[in-house]
């Protein structure tokens, strides 16, 4: 993995179009106090206006202004997806690597756990659970974090097979080196690129199910969303309102999801060579 | 890459599936039998059936003996009854089914065909302005949840243009039959299936054509072409069979999304499958309707997975047929 | 039918094929020979405009120049007009589909038969091969090598082509399956036209009537297969041969030094070539028709080095060479065979200039030697029978194989003192100073000899004459000089004119043998016929009498 990451992503076209797009959704997220000028959850009887200079957006049907939502509404997806991202991606790199080190009876059984959760369908199992518990963020996070994590592990540990067999960790081991010491110093090292195309995908697919879990109507009521804000506008797709309703908020989410995808994208060379020079740029 | 996925994979995810559903209203606090059923059904039951029920799942007993009561009860078929449609679960779930049957089905069909040709025209022409357009664009494409394309659809041809109807799989109470049936049905179906079909357009072809790219450059696409073939011939019975494989082991995968993505779809459509079902069962809070709902669709999926597995080695002859 | 002019293919600034020139006819099948790398597969798919570098020149085929043609009209032509069977390799063959669809593939596609009718005719062509028809609907993978390598062949044949490209077409059979398929392919199709690409002079032997040897991106000899096999003009050719172990061939394996490289100016042979001179690093040379061959070569192949015309040496009224008429190419190994008393060392002498000649010129280069001068000596050199007296017992080993040097004048006294260890070394001799100061006396007999060949070979001479350098060793030793002097030779690109009674080592050295007997030359030819087929009663006395393992009275040498 000789190949520089960043500087396969920063020498796409897509690859920097994703990475302004996500760093712009950041810098919303971020600031969104500053950014709503009114509380997204403050109701008012001005319901179903169309935008205006005091109100970007207009409001929706129950009189809460659409723009200061659709801003905190990007925290809700980051946070969700950064959260998840990085949770799965640590239980994916905890059990792959564990399992193609230590071997035996505790990688086949790893393995078939593995398989099993990658057969059902994620989102299902999401739909049934929250039907009995209605999950806040936390909640939520941990829960997408168990049902996807899997799909990482099975890559870091077939990385970690073939770097297992490499010389420095012969060496290594030469040296009395116990198992966690090789996977921290030898292996994780190594597996950077591919933690972090993982990464991105556990974002991106965690912010997915988020939106759509909130379209649902099964997550945290308390927590704006876009998923949320999409459900809402849907009932009224009859009317006008939807130009600007319905599209900021899927639009917003699209654009993130699309970043993402981009950045993914330029990625992806790193971990497949023989892909180099045949994308977009 | 196709991972050795054997049966202890499938039984493992099978048991998971039949243990959740049976653990998490009796993990909840309160009343099982409140959780099991729900509110509406605690209005409505008379208490010979509610005793009925106890008996039969064993709900006053031990933990062991309701697993018992809840195996049987399953393998006999009966999933239970729902006081919010009035109808035992199975019925309710079977009378939805095939609207979701048709949807994910032909939604699935229509996205792998055609982001296997996309793929296969893309890779061909790999590096140029047609592919480099088609990769943007399917990938941009693929960051829309079908849920909001569904949305724009229905906004667009059907609100504004009003090309299309607004909900429902049939113009109710229209009597139809033969032919004029048919199309209304195609009808009701177009926009969903459009909306599903483009939305999940992009894993098919992306996979095609990374494949597409490096099947060109095996020795035997030179001999083809050595052979006098025609473009046509190379691109698709060349290398287009051989760049389709990956997409056709990968369908298990795709088919539990695309089935994911049809509860979605259904919702903005008011389309009347098993996925709309689930979203009514939710807001009544009918347990047993979720329940059934999630079993099925959960071990649908299971099932096509294990078939599209078992029949991966006639599509690739290097795959051993021992297992 | 297929005419190649100054056919150039290069990658970027990979020069793979340097002007090709080339002529098929109808019915004959022509043999490209060359190794790895050297162009042959690529020559063949710039005929089907498969190459995805640089193509210029004229391909005309049937009057019609290829690379002129539309892709669709080239389309039209491959594999129905001309069709190749590519080298067996992973992949070469489509896996997903079966054995006898891929056969009949493009006699459907080009619409020359219908499907039954292809099906039959596929049938046919696999069976012509041998694949069994058990496999018809095997894939690939399924296969073994051999069954690839037929499967590849009647694909080819698929369309009867009017020309058949062949890529080492019996390289993945075993022996025997070589000789069955290669009769096969002899046969089929003998009213067009075949292309065989090989690095086997096995297979170009079997299948072709005319060869072409490829070396540095140029076709450097080509002519009539057996003719070049046997009597090989172009250096590279005549140790492309000497390379290749066969059945024919008595002289052990050598190699060719260096290594070939890209790129370099001049003739792509003359950095590891034994008769190269100035032209040759500038000037790139043609191919031209040449005494029944065409040959690319400055000097219009291998050159004669020395020559004898009429030679007599007489004693008072014996005469101990009559009449000597002997010539020895550049870069080969003449072995002079004959019973003491024949005049073998006479000649030797007389060659070297030690004794006058009586009668007749020797010639060196064609160029008359009356006197010796030093130059000759530069040349010529000698290793005597008796290094113990070759050898002055006053000068040390350092000091001996200085002495040619120190009486040339060549250079200064520190680069004499270089030059004389760096040739101990190459004789493979120690080259510390406690050898170095060595007497011949403390010297064993194997060492002497070296140190007697060292001291022949320090002023870099064209010619070595060895007159019986092994006699006075035993044979071990015997080997390893044997050994020493086929390396020297290797590398540095040296004739020599090994003397000898003993025809059992003569033909492991030597590439063509003399029989001299009474001062006269009886039989001369190379070294293989001669060993084979004798044809003088004396030689096969010798070769009767010649030293064998077997008690047996069966003359059969091999």
């Amino acid at each position: 993995m000789h190949i520089d990451l960043k500087k396969e992503i920063k020498e796409s076209g897509p690859g920097k179009a994703g990475l302004i797009i996500l760093l712009l959704m950041i810098v919303m997220a971020l600031l969104a106090p500053i950014l709503a000028p009114y509380d997204p959850y403050q109701q008012s009887t001005a319901s179903l206006l169309p935008p205006s200079w005091q109100h970007w957006l207009g409001m929706n049907h129950v009189g809460q202004d659409i723009w200061s939502q659709l801003v905190y509404g990007a925290r809700t997806s980051l946070m969700v997806g950064f959260g998840v991202g990085i949770f799965s991606t640590l239980l994916g790199t905890i059990f792959g690597v564990s399992a193609a080190l230590v071997g035996g009876i505790y990688e086949k059984v790893v393995m078939r756990i593995i398989d099993a959760f990658i057969v059902i369908p994620m989102v299902i199992i999401v739909i049934l659970i929250s039907a009995y518990i209605r999950p806040s963020i936390a909640t939520l996070i941990l829960l997408l974090s168990f049902l996807s994590w899997q799909g990482g592990a099975r890559v870091m540990r077939a990385q970690t097979l073939s770097l297992k067999e490499r010389a420095n960790v012969a060496a290594a081991r030469s040296f009395g080196a116990n198992h966690f010491y090789i996977a921290w110093r030898h292996i994780i090292p190594d597996l950077g690129p591919i933690l972090l195309v993982d990464f991105i995908h556990g974002v991106r697919r965690a912010i997915f199910m988020e939106a759509g879990l909130a379209f649902l109507g099964i997550s945290d009521p308390t927590v704006i969303s876009w998923g949320m804000m999409m459900r809402d506008a849907l009932s009224f797709s009859y009317l006008n309102v939807w130009q600007w309703w319905l599209v900021p908020a899927g639009v917003a989410l699209s654009l993130t999801i699309i970043g993402l995808t981009f950045i993914s994208h330029a990625a992806e060379p790193v971990i497949e060579p023989r892909l180099r020079g045949v994308g977009i740029a | 890459m196709l991972s050795k996925r054997n049966v202890i994979t499938y039984a493992i995810a099978f048991l998971f599936i039949l243990l959740l559903n049976f653990l998490l209203p009796r993990m909840m606090p309160g009343d099982p039998f409140m959780a099991i059923y729900g509110d509406e059904a605690l209005i409505a039951m008379t208490p010979e059936l509610k005793a009925n029920l106890v008996e039969r799942f064993a709900l006053d007993e031990s933990l062991w003996h309701q697993i018992g009561a809840y195996f049987l009860a399953l393998f006999q078929g009966e999933l239970g009854y729902s006081y919010y449609y009035n109808a035992p679960v199975l019925s309710v779930i079977l009378g939805r089914l095939p609207w979701t049957l048709l949807l994910v089905g032909t939604s699935l069909v229509l996205s792998t065909m055609l982001g296997i040709i996309l793929g296969i025209e893309s890779g061909w022409r790999r590096g140029s302005k047609t592919d480099r357009t088609m990769l943007a664009g399917l990938m941009s494409l693929n960051g829309f949840p079908d849920f909001f394309l569904g949305m724009l659809l229905l906004i667009a041809f059907g609100v504004t243009w009003g090309i299309f109807p607004l909900a429902g799989a049939l113009t109710p109470y229209s009597g139809l039959s033969g032919l004029a049936l048919i199309l209304d049905v195609l009808k009701h179906l177009f926009l969903p299936v459009a909306a599903m079909t483009l939305a999940h357009l992009a894993s098919g072809y992306m996979l095609t054509r990374n494949t597409m790219i490096t099947v060109l450059k095996e020795p035997y696409m030179l001999t083809a072409k050595a052979k006098g073939l025609s473009q046509r011939v190379l691109k698709y019975r060349h290398a287009g069979r051989n760049s389709m494989l990956p997409v056709v082991t990968r369908t298990g995968i795709r088919v539990g999304r695309i089935v994911t993505g049809a509860l979605f779809v259904e919702l903005v459509f008011a389309y009347p499958g098993v996925g709309f079902l689930i979203y009514e069962a939710l807001l009544a809070r009918d347990y047993p309707i979720i329940q059934g709902v999630f079993l099925i669709v959960a071990i649908s999926v299971l099932a096509a997975n294990f078939l599209i597995d078992l029949s991966y080695p006639k599509l690739d002859p290097r795959v051993s047929y021992a297992y | 039918m297929l005419e190649i002019k100054n056919l150039r293919v290069s990658y970027g600034h990979d020069v793979v094929l340097n002007g090709i020139d080339l002529k098929l006819k109808t019915g004959e099948t022509v043999a490209i020979v060359g190794e790895s790398g050297t162009g042959k597969t690529t020559l063949g798919l710039s005929i089907m405009r498969l190459v995805e570098g640089t193509v210029r020149g004229v391909i005309r085929f049937n009057g019609k120049d290829l690379l002129t043609l539309s892709d669709n009209e080239m389309q039209q032509i491959r594999w129905s007009q001309i069709a190749m069977a590519f080298q067996n390799a992973n992949n070469v063959l489509n896996p997903v589909h079966t054995v006898l669809n891929q056969v009949m593939e493009p006699m459907i596609e080009h619409r020359l038969k219908s499907k039954e009718e292809a099906r039959n005719r596929a049938t046919e062509l696999l069976g012509y091969f041998g694949f069994p028809r058990e496999r018809f609907s095997n894939y690939p993978h399924q296969l073994s090598g051999g069954e690839q390598q037929r499967v590849l062949l009647a694909m080819a044949l698929a369309d009867d082509p009017e020309l058949l490209i062949l890529d080492e077409p019996l390289s993945s059979l075993d022996a025997a399956a070589r000789g069955e398929v290669g009769n096969l392919l002899k046969e089929i199709d003998k009213h067009g036209a075949k292309l065989v690409a090989t690095h086997d002079l096995d297979t170009a032997s079997k299948l072709a009537d005319r060869i072409a040897v490829l070396y540095g991106g140029k076709i450097i000899e080509a002519g009539p297969t057996q003719d070049v096999l046997s009597r090989p003009r172009h250096p590279y050719t005549r140790a492309l041969i000497r390379a290749y172990p066969n059945m024919t061939t008595v002289k052990d394996l050598q190699g060719i030094k260096g290594r070939m490289t890209h790129s370099v100016s001049g003739c792509p042979f003359h950095p590891r070539c034994t008769q190269a001179i100035d032209t040759c690093q500038t000037k790139v040379p043609q191919l031209v028709w040449n005494q029944g061959r065409h040959i690319a070569c400055h000097r219009g192949g291998i050159i004669t080095l020395l020559s004898t015309r009429n030679l007599t040496k007489s004693f008072g009224s014996l005469k101990a060479v009559d009449s000597v008429n002997l010539y020895i190419e550049a870069g080969e190994t003449l072995a002079l065979v004959g019973q003491t008393g024949s005049g073998k060392t006479t000649l030797a002498k007389t060659i070297m200039g030690l004794h006058p000649p009586t009668e007749g010129t020797v010639y060196l280069e064609d160029a008359r030697v009356d006197k010796r001068r030093k130059d000759f000596y530069k040349r010529v050199q000698m290793v005597f029978q008796n290094p113990g007296e070759s050898l002055s017992h006053r000068l040390s080993v350092l000091e001996a194989v200085m002495e040619p040097l120190d009486i040339q004048g060549v250079g200064t006294k520190k680069e004499r003192r270089k030059k004389a260890i760096q040739v101990v070394g190459e004789v493979e001799l120690p080259q510390t100073k406690d050898f170095l100061n060595k007497y011949p006396h403390h010297l064993s007999g194997g060492e002497m000899q070296r140190v007697a060949i060292a001291r022949a070979l320090v002023l870099d001479p064209n010619l070595l004459i060895a007159d019986e350098p092994t006699a006075f060793l035993d044979a071990s030793l015997q080997a390893k000089i044997l050994k020493l002097l086929l390396n020297l030779q290797e590398q540095r690109g040296l004739s020599m004119l090994y003397i000898t009674h003993n025809i059992a080592a003569a033909r492991k050295v030597s590439d063509r043998m003399a029989v001299m007997l009474n001062g006269k030359i009886i039989e001369e030819g190379s070294s293989n016929e001669i060993v084979a087929t004798p044809k003088q009663a004396y030689t096969r006395d010798l070769l009767r009498a010649a030293s064998t393992l077997h008690s047996t009275e069966s003359s059969s040498i091999e």
